[in-house]
């Protein structure tokens, strides 16, 4: 399928892209924040097997059993059982992680399919599936996670991120749709569909590599929602009780009475969503630029 | 007061808008002179509002706490020796063995709007309670074949047969008077489902003997209680206590969130918070000068309970095992922060006299590895095996995989369901470890924190459960609900034996010790209940926690500690106001 010419051009673009990013600010910033993030992920892997007690659910000092401030042994403390909350944020990116890009991805995905077909089928398609879209787009989607919850008890953490996706997939299929209207009339689209192109093909092999980069931008902003999503629903008790993220812990940090308490227990947290939100949100900003020219300033232009 | 006029006076000769600024001026004083509280005014946070008013409903901690300041029983325990003392009664009941009797000498009580408590009162409260079968009350009065009442002031209950529980269970229900209620009663009898319609009658204005009237209540604002001024007690010396009550009045506020709560108390805007604290508030509010914590013990039950109906629980050993892994002292010095107990029996070992300290104590003092080999040994014995069995040949103790039951088949995953987090955040976690302590044993553990009404309904109601973690906050000081918990009978929908535990040699020991009236004889009894129990473990019991609760010092003082903490009609009744 991909001949040479072909992957030239998309490294070309690659390594143009590149260039516009590394020249943004912003981008590189939320790159680092990123990077630094996803290290925590990955350390959290390996704690358990530095010693016990450095399991984030189970794993508890076995002379502390009370909020400690940080020390040599526990860098950030310890919570009320002795937990190390270190460990806690470190596996905290790990979910933060997991919930916002499989959510995110699983929106844009449905996002741009629905996008795609509604923006190049028109009619009858268009207005049901942009009407659905517009319902789903008025419904608050905590409120609606924090019923399901009330009404089903405890979410498990796959079930909370299905149903932010299922709830964050309009905002997407709008926009992939304008994108697709405007490609409909180019020249290319009319080729293919005279070479004899089935519509399915049209829609797959030639709108969808020129709405990818856009839903990638989506993608970046839906993570951030999501993870704001997730953290808010555990920090009021609705999170999967089973999973240490860090709207867990915050939860954790209120209910045991230690909000005002055990500031290097409720800081780290709140700090670490602030930050990788803001990550993903810079990320997007800069890949924003990166696929608009019109964004960029002008001493970039060329 | 001569200032003000003279205000007044300059207010004409000045111009109209000096005028007006004054006036809002005056009227600022006004209202920051309403926000500031009268001395003898009590101002108590509560959690949550009361549900209701009507005391055959008011089942929640909340409304039973307004409703006790106003509804009062014949008898009441007294705070430190927790005997039974007279309370609307004049002197202890005199018991007739041959003709089953108690018969009680009443006080001379006024109702709070100034008529007479006499007996008739509790012949009436007594009929209430049998017809409508009051489901908090009427187990209790089942035993009553009749009441008479020779005078005014004598009240004797005929009993059917001999009832062990009868004075510390029958008696110390809440009085109320014909005249509230008689009306009420008879057209609730008349409809459908007469005990729904008593319970569902608005209540605006309870009529009781207390210590406190009911002002005036805005709902999701405040609740406002007065002092009697018919109040029996006044002036008195009851189990020990000079009665007043010294205040004025209580004022009850609803917060949503103990930090709210705490902050409110910490700035003085109420003096008490009626709610048990978590311990990590404690460090900043035993800093504060102005704040006294008060530290008791509660008279409760916390445990893992079982569905023995249904495999693969109905297997003592498996429950044997499971009550081997869990760590109870690690539930009490972390998940409880040290404030608690550990519980080996259903009886608390607080309640001296009936609790049996010689139970089996599954594990108890091992370490988490020795549990393991423990509960691995006893589980292997009774034909159960493992994918990977959690120790390894050399004995070393690994994470085990899959168990399969004696009959091969894999153990299938189970849920146990605990109060969220939320609601209360120690039976959530000590739920989540007992889950990573099975897991390790290779059970297929789940604990899923659930909202406590959908709980109870599929633990009560549907009975469709594996396992959970609940608890009786304030259990009686009489051991009976240990055969209520576990009899036979009370296997039924909503009834009391959750676990479906039937045992015909606990259900005879059950009826028996019921009867016994001779006390020595009875602990007996109770305490070879409490050693079956045990055997079988249908409940593992698992921790009784400490209660604690705050107040502030330069309001009031003289409250009465007891189990289950300060909050109380004694305390209120005492608690005097600081400079006056």
């Amino acid at each position: 399928m991909d001949t040479p010419s072909e992957r030239i051009y998309l490294f070309n673009r690659l390594a143009k892209g590149w260039a516009v990013f590394r020249e943004n600010l912003m981008g590189k910033i939320g790159l680092t924040l990123m990077i630094i993030f996803a290290l925590m992920a990955l350390a959290s892997f390996f704690t358990p097997f530095l010693n016990p007690m450095y399991d984030p659910m189970t794993g508890v000092d076995p002379e502390i059993s009370h909020a400690t401030g940080p020390s040599l042994r526990h860098w950030l403390g310890t919570d009320f059982i002795g937990r190390d909350i270190f460990t806690q944020l470190l596996e905290g990116a790990k979910i933060a992680f997991m919930v916002g890009l499989s959510a995110a991805f699983i929106s844009i995905v449905l996002g741009t399919i629905v996008g795609m077909f509604s923006g190049y089928m028109g009619g009858v398609v268009d207005t049901l599936l942009m009407r659905l879209a517009d319902m789903i787009m008025v419904m608050p989607s905590l409120l609606i996670l924090l019923l399901l919850s009330a009404l089903f008890g405890q979410l498990n953490i796959w079930l909370i991120v299905l149903l932010i996706a299922l709830l964050r997939w309009p905002g997407v299929s709008r926009v992939i749709r304008a994108q697709t209207l405007t490609l409909k009339q180019r020249p290319f689209i009319e080729a293919a569909k005279v070479a004899g192109a089935s519509h399915l093909r049209v829609i797959f092999r030639h709108i969808m590599p020129n709405v990818l980069p856009l839903s990638f931008l989506y993608m970046t902003f839906r993570v951030t929602s999501a993870i704001l999503v997730e953290a808010a629903l555990a920090f009021l008790g609705f999170g999967d009780p089973s999973q240490v993220s860090w709207g867990m812990m915050l939860q954790w940090v209120w209910k045991t009475g230690h909000m005002f308490q055990a500031p290097y227990w409720l800081l780290p947290p709140g700090i670490c969503i602030s930050l990788l939100t803001l990550s993903f949100y810079m990320l997007g900003r800069a890949m924003d630029e990166v696929l608009d020219p019109r964004l960029r300033k002008e001493e970039h232009s060329d | 007061m001569k200032n003000k006029l003279h205000d007044h006076a300059e207010i004409k000769s000045t111009p109209g808008w000096l005028g007006f600024l004054l006036l809002v001026l005056l009227l600022a004083t006004l209202i920051s002179c309403q926000g500031e509280t009268p001395e003898g005014l009590l101002r108590i946070g509560l959690p949550e509002e009361p549900r209701t008013l009507n005391i055959w409903l008011a089942s929640d901690a909340n409304s039973r706490k307004i409703l006790t300041q106003i509804y009062q029983p014949l008898y009441l325990r007294d705070p430190k020796t927790l005997k039974l003392v007279p309370w609307l009664a004049a002197e202890d009941p005199i018991y007739d063995e041959e003709k089953i009797t108690y018969t009680v000498k009443l006080r001379q009580v006024k109702w709070a709007d100034g008529s007479d408590f006499t007996a008739d009162d509790v012949v009436f409260t007594g009929n209430v309670i049998k017809e409508f079968k009051v489901p908090r009350y009427s187990s209790k009065w089942k035993a009553i074949k009749k009441i008479e009442t020779p005078d005014d002031y004598t009240v004797i209950f005929y009993l059917k047969k001999p009832t062990a529980v009868f004075l510390s269970r029958a008696l110390t229900a809440p009085m109320v008077s014909r005249k509230e209620w008689e009306a009420v009663a008879a057209e609730a009898k008349t409809k459908d489902k007469p005990l729904r319609s008593l319970q569902n009658h608005r209540v605006e204005r309870p009529l009781g003997t207390g210590p406190f009237v009911l002002k005036d209540y805005k709902g999701g604002a405040y609740l406002h209680m007065v002092r009697n001024p018919h109040f029996f007690g006044t002036g008195q010396r009851i189990g020990g206590h000079l009665l007043g009550p010294y205040i004025d009045g209580i004022l009850f506020k609803f917060y949503g969130t103990s930090d709210v709560a705490i902050l409110a108390l910490k700035k003085g805007n109420i003096d008490m918070f009626w709610w048990g604290l978590q311990p990590g508030y404690l460090d900043d509010l035993t800093r504060d000068p102005d704040i006294a914590v008060f530290h008791n013990q509660k008279s409760a039950l916390y445990y893992m309970g079982f569905n023995l109906r249904r495999p693969p629980f109905d297997d003592v050993v498996l429950r044997r095992a499971i009550a081997t892994i869990i760590d109870k002292d690690f539930i009490i010095s972390r998940i409880l922060q040290g404030y608690g107990t550990i519980l080996h029996s259903v009886v608390p070992p607080g309640n001296q006299f009936w609790h049996n300290p010689q139970v089996p104590h599954y594990g108890d003092g091992l370490n988490h590895e020795q549990r393991l080999k423990l509960a691995y040994d006893m589980l292997k014995a009774a034909g159960y095996s493992w994918t990977e069995p959690p120790v390894d040949p050399d004995g070393n103790v690994t994470k085990g995989k899959e168990l399969h039951l004696p009959d091969g088949k894999p153990m299938e995953r189970f849920t146990i369901l605990t109060p969220p987090a939320d609601y209360d955040p120690r039976r959530a976690f000590a739920g989540l470890m007992i889950q990573e302590w099975l897991r390790n044993m290779g059970l297929p553990a789940y604990a899923r924190p659930m909202a406590f009404s959908a709980l109870l309904q599929q633990v009560k109601g549907k009975r469709d459960f594996d396992a959970f973690i609940l608890g009786y906050g304030s259990l009686n000081l009489d051991p009976d609900y240990v055969g209520t918990f576990f009899y036979s009978k009370q296997d039924k929908e909503r009834g009391w034996n959750m676990s479906g535990y039937r045992n015909k040699t606990f259900d005879t020991l059950r009826n028996k010790q019921r009867g016994e009236m001779d006390r020595d004889k009875r602990r007996e009894m109770l305490w070879e209940m409490q050693r079956i129990l045990l055997e079988d473990v249908p409940y593992i019991p698992l921790y009784n926690p400490d209660v604690l609760e705050a107040a502030r010092k330069d309001r009031c003082s003289g409250w009465v500690e007891k189990v289950g903490g300060i909050g109380s009609v004694w305390s209120f009744c005492t608690v005097k106001p600081i400079g006056s």
